[in-house]
C-alpha cells in the first residue's frame, strides 16, 4: 500500500492524456491550475506521446509496441529532469506502471526494445533496468492533489455544503494495481476525502460503488447494449441515492458517464438528475477557478449550467 | 594441527538429508582428517542414538571440545550442551556452526555450500582453541506465577497452577474475569451436538478462582511495567480505583437510582449500562463499578444517589489507585483476541446497515443475558425503552422486547452468514490465516437458531467449510436441518428501502450470480489479537508474528514458550483457537510455568561481562550501562548483576582499560572465529542473536536463497565488535562487513538500538576510506526477503571489487 507521506510534490511531469485532451481538456486545465496554487514542482512535456492505452485494450498496439513507448516516455521524463509521472487518466498510470514492471522484469522483452532502439540510432532511449521504479516513479494527479487536501480545504473559495456526491474511483487506479493504492483498495477514499474538503457531503456508500463505469473500452462499441446497461446500472443506483454530482478521476469513465448519460436517458426512457466532473474540476472551481475557461465546462454533455447556477457560481 | 585442538572433534548431522544432500560431507571428512582432526557423522544427532555416539566418542577419545555442524543452534543448541556436559565436559566446550539454516538451505550450489560448511566448522574450531570453561551462574526461582488475562485461557492456567502448588497472581484488566467467553452464551462441542451454557462451564471456574487460597484475583488492574529476568521478574501493576470498596455486597441499589445510561462493551456497544455496574451479571468478584467518564460526580455534578442507596457504605469517590509492584518466577500471557473490525469491508454495509452484525453480537443477542435477553430480532426493529433500563439492576428490556415480539415483525426470517470476513483474505487490511473458530460458531448459531425458531431460512456463504474432527458429524446435523450452504465470498450487500437486505455473491459450484435476500445478515469476523496482547507484547518485550499474535518459540517443541524464558503464552493470544483448544493450550502453559518455577536453583546464561579486575582502574565509566547493571561493592570493586544485565555489550566499549569482556565473545574469540570463516571477497555478516538472528535463521526456512560467499558470526549485539576486529577482518578478505541488528521493537531493544547506531557510525568514521566498507541493516522477522536481497546485493558488489 502507498502512503500519503511518500507521494512526492516535486519533480511531477503531468502526463498528458488523449482522453483528457480530446474529450475535457478542462481536467488538465484545472489540474495545473490547483498545482500552480498549491506550489506543486511539475512540467509539461511536448516530446511525450500517448502512452497506448485507448488503442492497447481495443487491440490495435500489441504489448510489446506499448512497453517500447513506454520506455521512450520515461525517457523523456528522465532527459528532462521531471521522473514522477504524474497521469490524469487512469489507464495511463496502469499502462506506464505495468510496463515499468515488464522493463525491469522481463529481460527479452527488454533487450528486445533497446535493440530496436539501437539499431535506430535511439541510444538516449535505452532502457535500463531499474531505471524507474514501478511503486515510486508513477502517480495518479489525485494522490497529488490528496497529499496536499489541507492546503485546497484552506485556499476553497466556494463552499458547496449540502452538495451530495458520489466518488466513482477508476478500475484502471485500483484494481489493476490494486496492491498499490492509497488507502484500502476494497474502499478508495481518494476522491471522497478530497470533496468533503471543498465542502460537499460525499455518500459513504451506493449499491454497486465498485462496479465498473461499463465501457469496457471496446465493448461500448461492440457490446453497446451491455455496456449502457451496466452504466446505467450504476446511475439508477446513484439516483436513489439522491446524489448530485458524480465525480471522476478517469476521462474514459468520465465519457461514459457524461457522453452516455443522455443516450441512455433517451435509448432507456428514463431521467437522471446528477452531472459530471472529474475530481480535479470540482476541486478547482472550489478554489475560485473559471468554470469555462480553466474548468472547461462547456466541452461537456451533460449541462452544469444548472449547478453552477443553483451554487451561485454564474 | 594446533595442540590446543588435538583433543577435538566434529560431529557432522545430516539432518535426514536437509544437510547432507546439499553439502558433502565425506569431502568435509576427508579435509578435516587430513588434518587430524576426527570426524563423525550420523544420519540425526539430534536423536538419542546421536547423543551417545557424541557421549561415547567424548569418552573412548578423551575429547575436551566439541564442534557439531547442524541445524541453527536455537533448535537444539541447549540439548547438545545438555549431552557434552552428560559426558563430564564444560558447556563452552562445544561450539555448533549452523550447517543447515546458513547454508544447506540457502545456498543451491552444492560446491559453494561445502566449500563454506568447511569454513563455518574452521571458524568454530579456531573459536574452540580460545575457550575457557564458563562458571554457572544459578539463580533462585521466586515460586510465585502471574497470569495476565482473564478470560479462560487465564482462568485454567491460574487454577492449574495454583492446584499445583505454586500462588498465582491473576491479573484482568476488566472489571471481572470472564473475557469473551463469557459474552458467547453457548459454546459448541465436538462430541455432542448439543451446545453447553458457556457461562454454566465458567461460572464455577471463576468462582474456583476467588474459592482457592493460591489464587490472588486483581481485576480492573493492567500490567505496566516487567523488569528483571527469567525467574526473578518484577512486575509494577496498576489497579485502577472502582471508587467502590470491597465490602460492596452486589445488591444492586446503586446501579438501579443511578442516572445515566452509558455504552456497554460487553453488549457489542448497545447502550444499556449504567455508570455504576457489573460488567455482568455473574460478574467475579461481585463489586461493582464506576465509569469516572460517564458518572456525574467526576463531571462536577451533585449527584450522589448511589452513595445515598448503598447500605454498606462502599461507595467512595475518593478512593485512590494503586501501584503494586510484586515478584514473580514465571508469567503466563493469556491476553486474548478481538474481532477484526468489520467496517474495512465497507461492501457489507456494517455500520451503516443496521441489520449487519457480527457473530459476536449475534450471540449476545441469542445471550438469556444479552441486550435482546436472548430473543433472535432485527436490530432495525429494536429499541431499549428507557424506562424498563432505568428500572432495573442491570438493564433488562424484557417489556420493550415483549412489544415487539407481540408484533412479530421484529424476528428475522431470512438470514445471511457470511464466513472469512477478514480471514484468508490476501487483500490489504485482511488477515492471510484462517481463524479457526468461525465456521464452528456459524454452524453453532444455525442451529441454536433453527432449534428455537423454526422455519428461518438460513444460508452460510462459505469459502471452505472447515469443521476439522469430530466437528464434522455436527456440520453434518446442521445441514440435515436444512441450513444452506452457498460456496462463495460475497461481493456486496445491499439495503433495501424496508431495511431488509440483498446479498450478491457468485456462487462457484454453479459459477453463477445469485443474490440473496436477507433479513439479517451475520459477519464471521476474523480473530485478530486483542489490543492488550499488543500491549503487553511490548512491555514484556516478546516476539510477536506478522499479524501481532504472541509468537510460541517453536510451533511443534515449544508451543507456548514465549521468547522469553520464563515466559509463556497460551490462548488467542498465541494463534487463533476455539474453546476447547484454548482450555488445552492453557493447562499446557500451567504446566510449563510450575516446571519452570520447580527447576530452582536455574542456570542462567553465562554470556554476559566478565571483569579483569587486574586491569580495571574503577574509573566508573562502566557504570552509564543503560541497565544499571554495574555498580561498585563494599571494597570499591565493580561489579556486575546477572540478573539486571542484558548481555548487550555496551560496557565493553566504554571500557577503555579493556578490562571487560563478553564471556564467549572475547575479542580473541571473534577474532579466531573471523580467521577461520572468512575467506578473499566475501561479506561478513556480524549478527545479534536475537530478532535479527531468528530473521537470519528464517531466510532458510522461507527458503530462499544468497550467495555462499555471506559468511554470518553471531554477537550479542554489534556492540561487542571494535575498529580492531573490523581491521582484522579486512584483513582476512572480507569485501565488506554488515552489521545485523534488532530493530527498536521492544523497551530492551529501543535503548539498545541507539547506541548500536551510533557505535555504528563511530566505526564507520573511525575506519576512514574502509568505512565505506561497513553497513547496517535492521532485521525484521517478516523481512526475510528483503535480508536476503541485502545480502545478495552486498555480496554481488564484492565480488565486482
Amino acid at each position: 500500500m502507498k502512503a500519503i507521506e511518500d507521494v512526492p510534490d516535486n519533480q511531477l511531469l503531468l502526463f498528458k492524456s488523449c482522453m483528457v485532451g480530446q474529450e475535457y481538456p478542462g481536467v488538465e486545465t484545472s489540474t495545473c491550475y490547483i498545482f500552480d496554487r498549491l506550489g506543486i514542482d511539475y512540467c509539461i512535456n511536448d516530446e511525450q506521446s500517448c502512452c497506448t492505452g485507448i488503442g492497447h485494450y481495443t487491440d490495435v498496439f500489441e504489448g510489446l509496441t506499448t512497453a517500447a513507448i513506454a520506455a521512450r516516455n520515461f525517457a523523456v521524463a528522465k532527459r528532462c529532469g521531471y521522473p514522477n509521472i504524474t497521469c490524469l487518466c487512469s489507464t495511463c498510470y496502469a499502462v506506464n506502471k505495468e510496463a515499468c514492471e515488464t522493463l525491469n522484469t522481463n529481460t527479452e522483452v527488454r533487450e528486445k526494445i533497446n535493440s530496436i532502439f539501437l539499431e535506430k540510432g535511439l541510444e538516449n532511449l535505452v532502457y535500463e533496468k531499474d531505471d524507474m521504479n514501478p511503486r515510486t516513479n508513477f502517480y495518479h494527479a489525485v494522490e497529488i492533489l490528496l497529499s496536499k487536501v489541507d492546503k485546497i480545504r484552506e485556499q476553497k473559495k466556494f463552499d458547496f455544503s449540502g452538495i451530495k456526491t458520489a466518488s466513482h474511483h477508476a478500475c484502471h487506479y485500483y484494481k489493476v494495481k490494486y496492491l498499490d493504492v492509497l488507502g484500502n483498495p476494497e474502499n478508495p477514499q481518494l476522491i471522497d476525502n478530497i470533496s468533503a474538503a471543498c465542502g460537499a457531503e460525499p455518500v459513504r456508500w451506493y449499491e454497486d460503488r465498485t462496479l465498473t463505469c461499463g465501457m469496457g473500452f471496446s465493448q461500448l462499441h461492440l457490446n453497446k447494449d451491455t455496456s449502457l446497461q451496466v452504466t446505467k446500472t450504476k446511475l439508477d443506483s446513484l439516483q436513489r441515492a439522491g446524489v448530485e454530482l458524480m465525480l471522476h478521476m478517469c476521462p474514459n469513465c468520465q465519457i461514459q458517464y457524461d457522453r452516455y448519460q443522455p443516450v441512455i436517458e433517451r435509448e432507456f426512457g428514463v431521467k437522471y438528475d446528477m452531472v459530471h466532473m472529474n475530481i480535479a474540476q470540482f476541486a478547482a472551481l472550489s478554489m475560485g477557478a473559471d468554470p469555462y475557461k480553466v474548468c472547461g465546462f462547456q466541452t461537456h454533455s451533460v449541462p452544469l449550467e444548472g449547478f453552477l447556477e443553483k451554487n451561485g457560481i454564474i | 594441527m594446533n595442540a590446543a585442538l588435538d583433543k577435538t572433534a566434529v560431529f557432522i548431522c545430516h539432518c535426514s538429508g536437509n544437510i547432507s544432500e546439499r553439502i558433502d560431507i565425506n569431502s568435509l571428512k576427508k579435509t578435516l582428517k587430513a588434518e587430524g582432526i576426527p570426524v563423525f557423522d550420523y544420519e540425526y544427532l539430534c536423536s538419542r542414538e546421536g547423543q551417545t555416539l557424541i557421549k561415547n566418542k567424548i569418552l573412548e577419545g578423551k575429547l575436551d571440545r566439541i564442534v557439531i555442524g547442524s541445524c541453527t543452534p536455537s533448535k537444539h543448541g541447549t540439548l547438545f550442551k545438555k549431552c557434552i556436559q552428560e559426558a563430564g565436559l564444560n558447556r563452552a566446550m562445544l561450539e555448533i556452526a549452523n550447517l543447515r539454516e546458513h547454508c544447506a538451505w540457502v545456498h543451491p550450489d552444492k560446491a559453494g555450500a561445502t566449500e563454506k560448511a568447511l569454513s563455518l566448522i574452521r571458524g568454530k574450531l579456531n573459536r574452540l582453541e580460545n575457550h575457557k570453561p564458563l562458571e554457572e551462574i544459578k539463580v533462585n526461582i521466586v515460586p510465585q506465577a502471574l497470569v495476565i488475562g482473564g478470560g479462560i485461557a487465564g482462568i485454567t492456567a491460574a487454577v492449574n497452577l495454583a492446584d499445583n502448588g505454586i500462588s498465582t497472581y491473576l491479573v484482568e484488566k476488566e472489571s471481572s474475569i470472564g473475557g469473551n467467553m463469557a459474552k458467547i452464551g453457548k459454546v459448541f462441542s465436538p462430541d455432542k451436538l448439543a451446545e453447553e451454557c458457556a457461562m454454566c462451564s465458567l461460572s464455577p471456574l471463576m468462582n474456583e478462582v476467588v474459592a482457592n487460597p493460591r489464587i490472588t484475583l486483581l481485576t480492573w488492574t493492567e500490567v505496566e511495567r516487567l523488569s528483571g529476568s527469567a525467574g526473578n521478574f518484577t512486575v509494577r501493576l496498576r489497579k485502577k480505583s472502582r471508587y467502590v470498596h470491597d465490602n460492596c455486597t452486589g445488591c444492586g441499589r446503586c446501579s438501579r437510582v443511578c442516572p445515566v445510561l452509558v455504552e456497554n462493551e460487553f453488549n457489542c456497544g448497545y447502550i444499556d449500562k449504567k455508570a455504576i455496574s457489573l460488567r455482568f451479571s455473574q460478574s467475579v468478584p461481585k463489586i461493582y463499578c464506576i465509569d469516572p467518564d460517564y458518572c456525574l460526580q467526576f463531571k462536577g455534578e451533585t449527584c450522589g444517589k448511589c452513595v445515598e442507596a448503598c447500605k454498606s457504605g462502599a461507595i467512595d469517590f475518593s478512593q485512590k489507585e494503586e501501584i503494586i509492584e510484586l515478584n514473580v518466577g514465571a508469567v503466563i500471557v493469556a491476553t486474548g483476541f478481538e474481532e477484526y473490525d468489520v467496517s474495512q469491508k465497507p461492501q457489507y454495509g456494517y455500520g451503516f446497515f443496521k441489520n449487519v452484525i457480527t457473530q459476536m453480537e449475534l450471540a449476545r443477542m441469542l445471550g438469556i443475558n444479552g441486550p435482546s435477553k436472548g430473543i433472535l430480532v432485527k436490530p432495525s426493529d429494536f429499541s431499549l425503552d428507557p424506562d424498563a433500563v432505568s428500572s432495573t439492576s442491570t438493564c433488562s428490556t424484557e417489556r420493550s422486547l415483549e412489544n415487539s415480539s407481540e408484533k412479530g415483525s421484529g424476528t428475522p426470517k431470512r438470514i445471511v452468514m457470511i464466513q472469512c470476513v477478514g480471514s484468508r483474505d490476501e487483500k490489504e487490511g485482511g488477515n492471510r490465516y484462517c481463524s479457526r473458530y468461525c465456521c464452528m460458531a456459524a454452524l453453532k448459531h444455525s442451529n441454536l437458531i433453527m432449534k428455537k425458531y423454526p422455519g428461518t431460512e438460513i444460508t452460510i456463504c462459505y469459502v471452505d467449510l472447515r469443521a476439522l474432527g469430530f466437528y464434522e458429524n455436527y456440520y453434518r446435523a446442521v445441514q440435515d436441518i436444512g441450513v444452506r450452504f452457498v460456496r462463495g465470498r460475497p461481493a456486496e450487500i445491499v439495503e433495501k428501502p424496508d431495511k431488509s437486505l440483498l446479498v450478491r455473491l457468485e456462487d462457484t459450484l454453479n459459477q453463477k450470480i445469485t443474490e440473496l435476500p436477507a433479513d439479517l445478515v451475520i459477519l464471521s469476523a476474523a480473530m485478530v489479537p486483542s489490543k492488550g496482547t499488543r500491549k503487553i507484547a511490548s512491555i514484556l518485550n516478546i516476539s510477536q508474528d506478522e499479524s501481532g499474535f504472541i509468537k510460541e518459540r517453536h510451533s511443534k517443541l515449544r508451543p507456548v514458550d514465549s521468547s522469553l524464558d520464563g515466559i509463556f503464552v497460551c490462548g488467542t493470544a498465541q494463534s487463533p483457537k476455539d474453546v476447547t483448544d484454548t482450555i488445552s493450550q492453557a493447562g499446557l502453559a500451567a504446566i510449563r510455568g510450575s516446571a519452570f518455577i520447580a527447576d530452582s536453583p536455574k542456570a542462567l546464561v553465562n554470556e554476559i561481562p566478565t571483569i579483569n579486575q587486574l586491569l580495571c582502574d574503577q574509573c566508573t565509566e562502566c557504570l552509564k550501562c543503560p541497565f544499571e547493571a554495574f555498580s561498585l561493592n563494599d571494597s570499591g570493586k565493580v561489579i556486575v548483576d546477572p540478573l539486571v544485565c542484558t548481555g548487550c555489550g555496551y560496557c565493553t566499549e566504554l571500557c577503555q582499560k579493556g578490562a571487560i569482556q563478553i564471556s564467549g565473545f572475547t575479542k580473541s574469540q571473534l577474532k579466531a572465529e573471523v580467521e577461520g570463516v572468512v575467506k578473499e571477497g566475501d561479506l561478513l555478516g556480524f549478527v545479534n542473536s536475537g530478532i535479527a538472528s531468528i530473521t537470519c535463521d528464517n531466510i532458510g526456512n522461507s527458503a530462499l536463497t544468497y550467495p555462499s560467499n555471506v559468511k554470518l558470526v553471531k554477537v550479542p549485539t554489534n556492540l561487542v565488535v571494535d575498529k580492531d576486529l573490523l581491521l582484522h577482518a579486512f584483513k582476512c578478505g572480507a569485501s565488506a562487513v554488515l552489521f545485523i541488528e534488532d530493530p527498536p521493537d521492544s523497551p530492551k531493544v529501543e535503548v539498545i538500538y541507539p547506541l548500536t547506531i551510533s557505535h555504528f557510525e563511530k566505526l564507520k568514521k573511525e575506519l576512514g576510506d574502509s568505512g565505506d566498507r561497513l553497513y547496517f541493516k535492521k532485521a525484521y522477522v517478516p523481512n526475510t526477503r528483503g535480508l536476503a536481497g541485502t545480502f545478495t546485493s552486498l555480496a554481488r558488489e564484492g565480488e565486482m571489487i
